[in-house]
């Protein structure tokens, strides 16, 4: 599956364009991220990729057709929205809610079959909440409330999922339960969009990144998109992005320093410096493996040494890489490494940096 | 941690004893009403009078053939088919509009009929012309309704808000009628019929008032897994891969042509609409599947029961509504402190 948006842009009606230039690309297996300050149109834009909401201009096409001209039925057993966990749910029971997901598949009189309700359960158990089965929706928490409504987009059987900031309003733990879910979700072929109001969410989880700021749209690669350039523009905070490292990865962190006076100063892009770098990461599991061998195929031009081995006494692949290419890049590499669930993954660079070209 | 496997099959749909159950709960309190009343006529007799009827050959006397055939008969199908609509009616106005409050007059529908009946008897109609007045007049309220409220961006709380003019409106245009009519013989009619009976129960109005609520009972019946997603957001609804347009189209078509049918036919029948639905969501839970099946069903049986009580325990029948009122909303407190509130 792949998702293409070109030129989409969107107003409401006698309104003024809310954002345009809406560019991207998302294969089966990535995760983009949403980003941007409140009222920037991040829901609006989510509806528009997936045809809830018409674009004014551009199209979003699936596979090349244009998602304004399928039919519905099509539409919504390759698409499926995963909206705000509203407080007000009808007292349907978590099976029945995610048994609602089946209904496009269905025809428009027939009930569920024994498929439907196997189905149903089997993603209840995939996403580990069997147990509230028959817990009504109307008196869940906001965490358990989350998980069915994904485990509900989940029973369509969706190549592509989309999710309204799936982690707001949750406490710690249920964060990392959804965003474990959502990550889990891409690498098992799924691809994932979903909007958040952490930029650190988008650095830890996902391969690309949307930036709403002022009407545009930036959209890359999560590590050449969620900058602290960025983040000023687009938020008019100024910001330090650091990182954070842990035996297996090292996670960035974004924390916010104070209002930023003024203008940004947009002009002076640093020129790009080439770095060298050493790369090493443990992959726990085999899936996992073939992942980063497309990852490094895809950045083969800066790899100048590369030493991958099984060790299958402890059922674990350890790769070692050298790198020599633009700090950017390299970057960009690292930081899709360590998004891959099961597997740790650092880099080292050289101490001298020299000027590109 | 052990996950408690719950049948989650058995949870959604209904049983096949509960299937059983519901679907003869109305045929057993029908039978039974036709034997109670101001003359106890015994099962055996009903059985005859009615094969009698059927074979041609009577054997039993003419005042029981006629009280079973002509008078109860009739007037329990009646009971039958008007509390299998206002029950299944107010089960979809309470869904659509994700709103516990909701009843089958929501949309003004009965506020439209009460007048098109209140009309039809001033202007002399028979009563197959203050029916049909009704039937209309009931249904154009509902267009009315839906032309005021609906339109882009605005939300179906706009709708409830144009139903509750309108509903004003009609009821206005009621007391206006009142107000013109004569006093000695009109409007005594005027306000029995509003207060609602089933007395004017018979065959040749049941041909006109059965039609739209077998239609819509059956419609909406067939759609009861689709009508779980009257509730939800319309965003949430469309990626469900349903119209959702077309089914909350449908939905409010069916429900009015029901109720319109039914105050049409016996007045303005208060609360079963409203209770009836609740109950069963107590009992069986939110999903169609299994509510709308059961609120057709005891709607069904409820209305024969009140009915039967209503003709049957004075010389002078009681009105209908003060029934439905007297014996539901004690049972409904009750079954409501026992299940742990109501639910939508």
């Amino acid at each position: 599956m792949k998702l293409t948006i070109e030129n989409g842009a969107f107003a409401y009606k006698n309104g003024p364009t809310l954002f345009e230039n809406v560019n991207l690309e998302l294969q089966s297996g990535e995760l983009l991220s949403v980003l941007g300050p409140n009222g920037a149109g991040k829901t609006t834009l989510l509806k528009c990729m997936m045809g809830l909401l018409k674009w004014k201009r551009g199209k979003s096409s699936i596979d090349g057709t244009d998602i304004a001209s399928m039919s519905e039925r099509r539409l919504w057993t390759t698409v499926a929205y995963v909206p705000q966990a509203r407080s007000a749910s009808p007292a349907y029971t978590a099976f029945e809610t995610v048994l609602l997901g089946r209904t496009g598949r269905l025809g428009v009189f027939s009930t569920p079959k024994k498929a439907d309700v196997e189905k149903a359960e089997q993603v209840l158990d995939l996403l580990g909440i069997s147990r509230l089965s028959q817990k009504l929706c109307s008196q869940m928490s906001g965490g358990e409330l989350q998980m069915v409504l994904i485990a509900r987009a989940l029973a369509a059987e969706p190549a592509l999922l989309v999710l309204d900031e799936p982690e707001s309003n949750l406490d710690f733990k249920n964060q990392l339960i959804v965003l474990n879910t959502i990550s889990r979700l891409a690498s098992d072929g799924i691809a994932c969009i979903f909007n958040t109001h952490y930029p650190e969410h988008a650095l830890q989880r996902s391969d690309k990144a949307l930036l709403l700021s002022g009407g545009e749209a930036v959209c890359g690669s999560t590590a050449s998109v969620v900058t602290e350039a960025n983040i000023e523009r687009a938020f008019g905070v100024r910001a330090a992005i650091g990182s954070f490292e842990t035996d297996g990865n090292e996670l960035k962190n974004v924390i916010p320093l104070h209002l930023s006076s003024g203008e940004p100063d947009r002009a002076t892009a640093e020129p790009e410096k080439n770095a060298l770098a050493a790369v090493t990461v443990i992959s726990h599991d085999y899936a996992a493996a073939q992942r980063i061998n497309r990852l490094f195929h895809a950045y083969s031009d800066m790899i100048v040494g590369r030493m991958g081995m099984p060790y299958r006494e402890r059922g674990v692949y350890i790769i070692h890489t050298s790198l020599d290419g633009p700090r950017g890049r390299i970057e960009e590499l690292s930081q899709r490494l360590a998004i891959i669930p099961g597997v740790s993954a650092k880099t080292i660079y050289a101490k001298e940096e020299h000027e590109l070209g | 941690m052990s996950s408690p496997k719950i049948n989650a099959k058995a949870s959604y749909r209904l049983g096949l004893g509960q299937k059983l159950l519901l679907l003869l709960l109305p045929v057993v309190v029908a039978l039974a009403a036709l034997c109670f009343g101001r003359i106890m006529i015994a099962p055996r007799e009903v059985f005859l009078a009615v094969w009698g009827k059927l074979t041609g050959r009577q054997t039993v006397t003419g005042t029981v053939a006629l009280t079973v055939w002509n008078i109860r008969l009739p007037r329990i199908l009646l009971a039958l088919l008007a509390g299998a609509a206002l029950s299944t009616a107010g089960c979809a106005f309470q869904s659509l509009f994700a709103n516990p409050l909701a009843t089958p007059d929501t949309l003004g529908v009965a506020g439209g009929a009460s007048f098109g009946a209140a009309l039809g008897i001033l202007l002399g109609f028979g009563l197959i012309g203050i029916q049909m007045t009704a039937f209309a007049i009931g249904i154009a309220a509902v267009a009315l309704t839906w032309l005021g409220g609906s339109g882009r961006g605005r939300g179906l709380t706009s709708v409830v808000l144009s139903g509750i003019m309108i509903g004003s409106l009609f009821s206005a245009l009621v007391s206006l009628v009142k107000f013109v009519a004569d006093a000695e013989s009109q409007l005594p009619a005027i306000t029995y019929w509003l207060m609602g009976s089933l007395q004017s129960a018979g065959y040749q109005n049941l041909t006109y008032g059965a039609p739209p609520i077998a239609v819509g009972v059956v419609v909406l019946l067939l759609l009861r897994w689709r009508m779980n997603l009257l509730p939800l957001s319309d965003d949430e609804a469309r990626s469900s891969g349903a119209n959702i347009k077309a089914l909350r189209a449908v939905t409010v078509i069916c429900a009015t042509a029901m109720t319109a049918a039914c105050v049409a036919m016996c007045g303005q029948v208060g609360w079963v609409g409203l209770l009836i639905p609740h109950m069963c969501r107590m009992k069986f839970g939110s999903n169609h599947v299994s509510m709308l099946p059961a609120s057709v069903s005891l709607g069904a049986a409820f209305l024969v029961v009140v009915d039967t009580v209503a003709r049957s325990v004075t010389a002078a029948e009681i009105p209908i509504s003060i029934l439905t009122a007297i014996i539901g909303a004690p049972f409904f407190i009750v079954l409501m402190r026992r299940s742990g509130g109501w639910r939508l």
